[in-house]
């Protein structure tokens, strides 16, 4: 069983020197499907069980996987095999037409591969300051794909997001300093750091590491895209290529947020009770939703756009893990919303991003008419995204409303539903005309297979989870959010 | 053993007044090389008993920090063709007081903090010192290259930090810490280099295609 763990670390790695011998554009971009495919698999056959054969522990007790943990793992792998797929798609005109070169496409899908191996490093990481490296490797590796296509603007988001991140980052590696200053002194050596070895001791300095809870938050929140140091976000977002936003916004966030709930559940543990990060995370996670707000309003590039839902979805899942137990389940849950329904807008825009040549909302008219598929595919993920039932994140957020109710937040119950109505009402304001206006016609496109497969999967799964959430599934949530409380 | 301590923590400060208030980049860049020597050689004396592990990680980070980051910097120097930083935001002689102001505040802070006794507040301080110049750099100076640098200084303060308050980190942990370090920066080396090809500057505050 541990084994598999191993083996989701080993194939990235594979897939990045087999594409060193690849010598045609098209097939490297198969490749990186290839690989994510066989992390499915591995995910399938190794785990089928999950969430029952978790933990999993192995290498020494270096490597380790909870249902938090695995619970994120699904949600990377559910991205970036939907993104994988899309960049076949994405990609294909470009391939053709020679602008995107054999070195380019190479280097491309290494970063691509080289970010799912970073990713996974965070997430397996026992170690916090190991998850730490994991996760200033992902700043480092994805940079360049944003600024794959060299333009003036893609340069600039790449350099703002290396050094905004880079420093943001750093700060966060202060918190992992001071949770080992927290420590009572003496000790189990280089174990101390190991997750598993700090939910079960006690004696901790709690100044420090309520201090070092803070520097966690801002230092990782930088990366999670949480208000006010959100600000390389939009830029990065509109920048990169499509399936480069949608794994940034689908799944790169929430391994940030991921490294904060860890931190969270720590300081749960060593304080009692939740109510010192419960409220400073109800404090970034509604500064998110209202900074958010204010930006979707004005908004006229559908990328930014997109973009500033992220930081108001990435605020959503922050409050509910301020919320209790059930905060963190509507927070989990949410999570995984989010992610498919992100990614599926993403694809959709870049692609119309391309018919249309231009992100410039007042150009893109009429897309029901002009390209039916994307069209549909950006008018369901759009509508998913602001919270119409019966789309899955219309549940999460009612059961995040419900958990608040229960706590009687009331003033964050109204904050989140007055920065959710603007959101609502702005939003559809902008997809109206994009979806039904008249405008400049274009030549009808021929779908590819895998362009029909990832809209239809993608549309069915937020259908499904949002009229119907299996047991299993339940248990599985029900564990993570447990985890993530840290309360014993 | 603790005058040596007492000249290195001597260095570390001056390197961080230095680098506040001059305005020749290439000086700059060795500035930080000896900074990275220095603090490469502080936990190697009377911080810790010494092991080869100890030993062999300060040999990497005083190589990484004095040998190779300048020599990529001052390759991507000569690539941009800048010499000096012009008008930074808060001038070079306001930000050498606000050194001095932080140098104080981070030596009467440190005294404070509630750290169990085997902890060197004096190293505390100047690690906290160094972060904050770091910061500083980083917000005011409008080349690209100063950023890259207030980076670089605001690590080598993390560093410093942790070197004084945390034993527990482990060898595979540190050696992490400096592998990103390192492509960090030779990752903001390439993109230094894409900046000049594509806008002909490296003023960071003239990159504003991108807003709202």
């Amino acid at each position: 069983m541990s084994v598999v763990l191993l083996l989701f670390l080993l194939i990235p790695l594979a897939g990045i020197a087999m594409a060193m011998r690849v010598r045609r554009g098209a097939a490297l971009f198969w490749l990186s499907l290839a690989v994510v495919l066989l992390d499915d698999l591995c995910l399938l056959v190794g785990m089928s069980d999950l969430p029952v054969c978790l933990p999993i522990t192995t290498a020494g007790g270096w490597f380790y996987l909870d249902a938090l943990s695995g619970w994120h793992l699904l949600v990377m792998l559910l991205v970036f095999t939907a993104s994988s797929l899309f960049a076949l798609v994405y990609f294909r005109a470009d391939l053709a037409s020679d602008r995107l070169s054999i070195a380019t496409a190479r280097r491309y899908n290494q970063l691509w591969l080289g970010s799912l191996w970073t990713m996974t490093l965070t997430l397996l990481a026992n170690n916090i300051g190991l998850m730490w490296v994991g996760m200033e490797a992902t700043t480092l590796v994805t940079a360049f794909l944003v600024s794959i296509y060299p333009k003036p603007a893609a340069i600039e988001a790449m350099w703002k997001y290396l050094i905004i991140c880079s420093v943001g980052i750093a700060f966060a590696f202060v918190g992992t300093l001071l949770v080992a200053a927290a420590l009572p002194s003496g000790g189990a050596g280089s174990q101390q750091l190991f997750w598993t070895q700090l939910m079960t001791t006690g004696g901790y300095n709690h100044l420090l590491l309520k201090a070092a809870f803070l520097f966690s938050l801002v230092g990782f929140g930088t990366k999670a895209g949480l208000a006010p140091t959100h600000t390389w976000l939009p830029d990065a977002h509109s920048q990169a290529p499509g399936p480069v936003s949608a794994m940034f916004s689908g799944f790169m966030l929430n391994a940030a947020l991921y490294c904060i709930m860890r931190h969270g559940a720590i300081v749960n543990h060593a304080l009692g009770s939740d109510m010192f990060t419960g409220r400073l995370y109800i404090f970034f996670g509604l500064m998110s939703i209202v900074v958010s707000a204010a930006f979707i309003l004005h908004q006229r590039d559908i990328k930014r756009l997109l973009a500033y839902h992220s930081v108001e979805h990435l605020g959503i899942i922050t409050l509910g893990l301020g919320l209790g137990p059930a905060g963190c389940f509507a927070a989990l849950l949410h999570t995984v919303n989010h992610s498919l329904c992100k990614s599926l807008s993403f694809f959709a825009a870049g692609r119309l991003g391309q018919l249309y040549g231009s992100h410039d909302m007042d150009r893109i008219r009429g897309a029901l008419r002009n390209a039916p598929l994307w069209g549909i595919a950006l008018v369901g993920s759009l509508l998913a995204l602001i919270g119409v039932a019966p789309f899955s994140i219309f549940i999460s957020e009612y059961l995040l409303v419900k958990a608040a109710i229960d706590r009687q937040a009331i003033a964050v119950i109204v904050i989140f539903l007055v920065g959710s109505g603007v959101i609502f009402v702005s939003a559809l304001g902008h997809l109206i005309p994009m979806a039904w206006g008249e405008g400049q016609m274009l030549s009808k496109k021929h779908c590819s297979v895998s362009a029909v497969i990832v809209v239809t999967v993608l549309l069915s799964l937020l259908l499904f989870l949002g009229l119907f959430l299996p047991v299993p599934i339940r248990n599985f949530l029900d564990q993570a959010a447990f985890l993530t409380g840290g309360v014993q | 053993m603790l005058t040596l301590m007492s000249l290195l923590l001597f260095l570390l400060v001056l390197t961080n007044l230095t680098l506040l208030g001059s305005s020749r980049l290439a000086f700059c860049i060795r500035t930080v090389a000896v900074q990275g020597v220095v603090l490469g050689c502080i936990p190697l004396i009377g911080l810790h008993p010494f092991t080869l592990q100890h030993g062999l990680l300060s040999l990497s980070a005083v190589v990484l920090k004095g040998g190779v980051f300048p020599w990529l910097l001052l390759r991507s120097l000569r690539v941009a063709r800048v010499k000096r930083e012009v008008e930074p935001f808060i001038g070079f002689s306001v930000s050498l007081s606000i050194g001095f102001f932080v140098l104080i505040g981070s030596v009467v802070f440190a005294s404070r903090l509630p750290l169990a006794g085997h902890h060197n507040h004096l190293i505390i301080a100047l690690a906290i010192f160094t972060m904050v110049t770091g910061l500083l750099l980083l917000i005011s100076r409008r080349k690209a290259l100063s950023m890259v640098l207030g980076y670089l200084v605001l690590e080598n303060g993390i560093y410093c930090l942790g070197a004084a308050v945390a034993d527990h980190i482990p060898m595979v942990v540190e050696f992490g810490v400096l592998l990103d370090v390192w492509v960090a920066v030779f990752g903001m080396g390439i993109a230094m280099y894409q900046i000049n090809r594509e806008f002909d500057h490296t003023d960071v505050d003239r990159l504003t295609e991108l807003r709202g």
